[in-house]
């Protein structure tokens, strides 16, 4: 066991590898179990080092930098496959935008297309004789959120030509009403005409108003009362 | 429009042009480094792992990773410091995570039912002081161990070391003397298997 005194100052000379000097030395030469302390821990301390050497410096293998060369050309070649795809691709949708944008106003149809497509009947005079028929189920019911944008145009063309009568959307909750209606006026045909009759067009005219036109006027002096002049002044006479 | 279109393909094709010249430089440029820092990669993935196959893998994967990462590096002169970051780092990660399935493993083994595994090396005197001193250097804390490996590399000096690490020379001194005194107090206890070697 080495003096409690020394023990501290040995190990620090021991890991700095510095010789001992002074008091330490003149103790190390006198104290056997110092000395002997002295030496395990520079022992130590050399079998650390020589065990941190071995493991730092172990032999590199030959096959490490041609492996990393290897997958740096991976690597890049990825990189370049990931790169052109997306190119094209950037390029195609800007291409693609360009074109949506050149042939938009050619097929530009108005928002109110569904309005339209109930074909509700033009003003036409009905031939004498003409037989109204509306069936109940040429009546298409529109959905609750009608979503006039996306509404397929096509859909209603086909329908319409599909069938002869016309089509008018109705609300579900008008459904019955329009029923009740259509059945009044299966009954009625005379209604149904009347429906159908055209409009007395009436064409704009200017409006002009005639001048006002006013009888000639006549001051009376009001009866009992007494005429008030001033001259100015403010007296009153 | 036209123009547009025309001149779309043209720039496309210069910019790639660029690109690729760009990485060309860049490749070239590691490649310079790659001789001399890749052993020192290797080194440092192999003072953590202490396994020659796991250290090459790490190396690679910090290789690379410095490769990808190339171009953010302003200051080249300090690649070699930032080379060794990144593999004392992916290292300690690659140790952890063998860690972890080491313990999942253990568990799920249920060791206590299976008879204790001694190799030949753990028997060997001098094999077992090299497991203690390697049970000793991970349990440093990382600073301490990172300047003590590059300090035990041959042909690093302390001067080195302090530009690497972008320390003073001081500081790389201390670190190194605390890490042997630590190591030394870990392994005093083991001190007769020296007497052994």
């Amino acid at each position: 066991m080495p003096c409690e005194h020394y023990k501290d100052a040995l190990i620090e000379v021991a890991a700095s590898g510095a010789t001992p000097s002074g008091e330490l030395y003149a103790h190390l030469d006198a104290c056997t179990s110092c000395r002997d302390a002295f030496v395990e821990e520079q022992t130590l301390f050399a079998a650390i080092d020589s065990g941190l050497h071995t493991a730092a410096n172990t032999e590199v293998p030959v096959s490490l930098l041609p492996r990393v060369r290897a997958r740096l050309d991976e690597a890049i070649t990825t990189q370049r496959h990931w790169i052109q795809p997306l190119g094209f691709a950037s390029a195609g949708v800007a291409l693609a935008f360009l074109l949506l944008l050149i042939v938009r106003p050619h097929g530009n149809v108005p928002n109110n297309v569904p309005k339209q497509t109930p074909a509700a009947p033009t003003p036409m005079a009905p031939a004498a004789g003409t037989h109204i028929e509306i069936s109940p189920s040429s009546i298409q019911v529109a959905s609750t959120t009608p979503n006039l944008l996306h509404t397929p145009r096509t859909s209603t063309v086909k329908h319409s030509a599909a069938s002869s009568h016309p089509e008018i959307l109705v609300p579900p909750d008008e459904r019955e009403g329009l029923a009740q209606l259509v059945a009044m006026l299966n009954q009625h045909k005379d209604f149904a005409a009347a429906f159908l009759a055209p409009r007395p067009e009436k064409k704009d005219a200017l409006v002009t108003v005639d001048p006002l036109l006013i009888s000639d006027l006549e001051i009376k002096p009001l009866e009992g009362t007494e005429t008030e002049t001033s001259d100015g002044t403010g007296e009153r006479h | 429009m036209q123009e547009l279109v025309l001149n779309q393909p043209v720039s496309t094709a210069r910019s790639e042009l660029v690109r690729e010249a760009a990485q060309a430089d860049a490749r070239r440029e590691f490649e310079e480094r790659l001789a001399e820092c890749g052993p020192l990669a290797f080194r440092v993935a192999r003072g953590v792992l202490r396994n020659t196959a796991d250290a090459e893998d790490v190396a690679q994967e910090a290789l690379l990773r410095a490769y990808k990462s190339f171009h953010r590096l302003r200051d080249r002169s300090r690649f070699r410091g930032w080379l060794v970051r990144i593999s004392f780092r992916v290292a300690l990660d690659r140790l952890r995570s063998a860690k972890r399935r080491e313990q999942r493993d253990t568990l799920w083994a249920k060791p206590e039912h299976l008879p204790p595994v001694a190799s030949a090396e753990e028997i060997a005197a001098s094999k077992q002081f090299q497991g203690h001193l390697d049970r000793a250097l991970e349990e440093l804390p990382e600073k301490l161990r990172l300047v003590l490996l590059l300090s035990a590399m041959d042909g690093y000096t302390i001067e080195e070391i302090s530009s690497m690490m972008g320390v003073p020379l001081g500081t790389v001194k201390s670190r190194i003397f605390i890490a042997r005194k630590k190591l030394a107090e870990k392994l005093r206890c083991h001190a007769n298997t020296i007497k052994m070697r």
